[in-house]
């Protein structure tokens, strides 16, 4: 479970996170939802412990905040910057990642075996990474996040890349994860990906959080059926005021 | 494993695979024993063997300082300021892993390929000095604690050149500076050889100087102390850590992951 209270963050004197405060429940799908500039980006690294934020707590399994290490160590995190290195090959990248994160050797091997299964990269597995296609790349990254089963994921355009087929079984896996417990945090720009996954949405405008609930709750607050049209309606409300 | 061995292990695996650059860091550290073989050679018929052995000796000295800051110079580019360039920066300090442990990796992986430059520039220059039958004084009391003083000072250019590479924005910056450090050992080796008088019994205890002359007193067989070789690597070193702390710093800051 992630916690976030009063979260914010400026870069040069510009705030981009104004006291944020939302919920990711275990065994719930929350999406973030925003337009470009929103806060999304800023707001996941700082969860992930990557920036420092100015104030407000991040509480991550009801542990403190203080120790951004700690946090790390209850996440997986694919976020913007998908970069995998290109001499080593797949499996090498997910032993790499693995063991700096002390995994034992025995857990790192089946673990390895299991996200290459769970993401078809068998034919891959072995090759170097360098002119990997962008959903190859992807798949690798996301097998990265995946590796040592964390309690909380935090996807930023999973997506991106991917085909059809990869896409659904991401989305079957991600609710199976759900299913056993996990708390995974999915901000995307495809809408209806994020109805079609997300139980909780949450819409952040110029690094505020404007509205959040199911999907359903966000069309019949903006008074449509359309997820796209509340969107716009929510972030677009809180602009003029 | 240790995590910042974890990182310097992959470096060292990543480095050696990269063919081409590996290849480049050989050629700059067998430059130096090429162009004073081609000079022995010029030279030996008509210079006395006391005058073509003082240059001889002069020119080794710079070529092996030299060879400290080429041999890691591609994977220091390559590990901090190629990395934000090629987004692979951000998924690392994604993990539960200090940034100073990431830096420190990194240093051991520059500091490996560093060290790798100056043996084979230095096994170079025996074979150069063995052809042309120059004899080198020294024995081997003298030559262990002068090769401990030459040897910290791998350490020190990884340090620097790592600092640079967090620094730098891009590879093509980070290029720019490294290439310019290297005319810093050039140019005191230089300075020191052509202004003897200069010399200073500090300038045996100042990284870079006193290697320079650490280097010229071995090959010379001029006699000094152990103690001399011995502050000097301490003191190389010492300097290496403050550098290295103060590129841990730099990597902690948020320009490192949002900056252009």
């Amino acid at each position: 479970m992630i916690t976030i209270q009063k979260l914010a963050k400026s870069f040069d004197a510009r705030p981009v996170v104004k006291e944020l405060s939302f919920e990711a429940p275990d065994g719930t799908i929350t999406g973030l939802l925003g337009a470009n500039g929103a806060g999304k980006t800023t707001t996941l690294r700082m969860i992930c412990g990557v920036l420092q934020p100015e104030s407000g707590s991040i509480v991550v399994d009801d542990t403190s905040s203080g120790d951004a290490l700690d946090r790390q160590r209850r996440i997986g995190a694919l976020l913007d910057h998908i970069g995998i290195y290109s001499r080593l090959t797949v499996r090498e990248n997910l032993a790499f990642f693995g063991r700096l994160r002390g995994m034992p050797a025995d857990l790192l091997a089946e673990r390895i075996e299991a996200v290459v299964s769970i993401l078809g990269l068998e034919a891959i597995a072995d090759r170097r990474t360098h002119g990997f296609s962008q959903g190859e790349s992807m798949k690798t990254a996301l097998g990265r996040a995946l590796l040592h089963s964390p309690q909380n994921l935090l996807l930023d355009e999973p997506t991106n890349g991917l085909d059809i087929p990869t896409i659904r079984s991401l989305r079957d896996l991600l609710r199976r994860l759900r299913d056993a417990g996990t708390c995974i945090v999915y901000s995307s720009h495809v809408l209806e990906e994020v109805r079609a996954l997300c139980d909780r949405v949450v819409i952040i405008a110029g690094g505020r959080i404007v509205a959040e609930g199911s999907p359903q709750e966000l069309c019949s607050q903006a008074e449509t059926t359309s997820l796209e049209e509340a969107f716009i309606e929510l972030a677009d409300a809180t602009r003029s005021n | 494993m240790n995590p910042a061995l974890t990182i310097a292990r992959k470096e060292i695996v990543d480095g050696l695979r990269d063919v081409r650059s590996v290849m480049a860091s050989l050629f700059y550290a067998l430059m130096g024993p090429a162009v004073v073989g081609l000079v022995s050679m010029a030279t030996h018929a008509n210079a006395k063997p006391e005058s073509e052995s003082a240059v001889l000796t002069g020119m080794m000295a710079i070529f092996t300082l030299v060879s400290t800051f080429v041999g890691g110079m591609n994977i220091a580019m390559d590990t901090v300021a190629g990395e934000r360039e090629r987004r692979s920066l951000l998924p690392l300090l994604l993990n539960p892993v200090s940034r100073r442990n990431v830096v420190l990796g990194k240093w051991l992986a520059v500091s490996f390929f560093a060290l790798a430059g100056l043996v084979v520039d230095v096994l170079g220059f025996l074979i150069v000095f063995a052809t042309a039958g120059t004899h080198i004084s020294a024995g081997p009391g003298r030559l262990l604690p002068g090769a401990l003083g030459l040897a910290s000072l791998p350490f020190l250019a990884a340090s620097v050149q790592l600092l640079i590479s967090t620094v730098s924005r891009g590879v093509k910056e980070a290029q720019t500076y490294l290439s310019l450090i290297v005319f810093l050992p050039m140019g005191i080796g230089m300075f020191l050889v052509f202004s003897p008088a200069a010399k200073r019994v500090w300038c045996n205890f100042l990284p870079l100087v006193g290697q320079q002359l650490q280097l010229e007193a071995l090959v010379n067989g001029d006699g000094t102390s152990l103690f001399e070789p011995i502050v000097l690597g301490c003191l190389t070193v010492g300097l290496a850590i403050v550098i290295l702390l103060a590129a841990a710093n730099r990597l902690q800051r948020d320009e490192i992951i949002y900056g252009n």
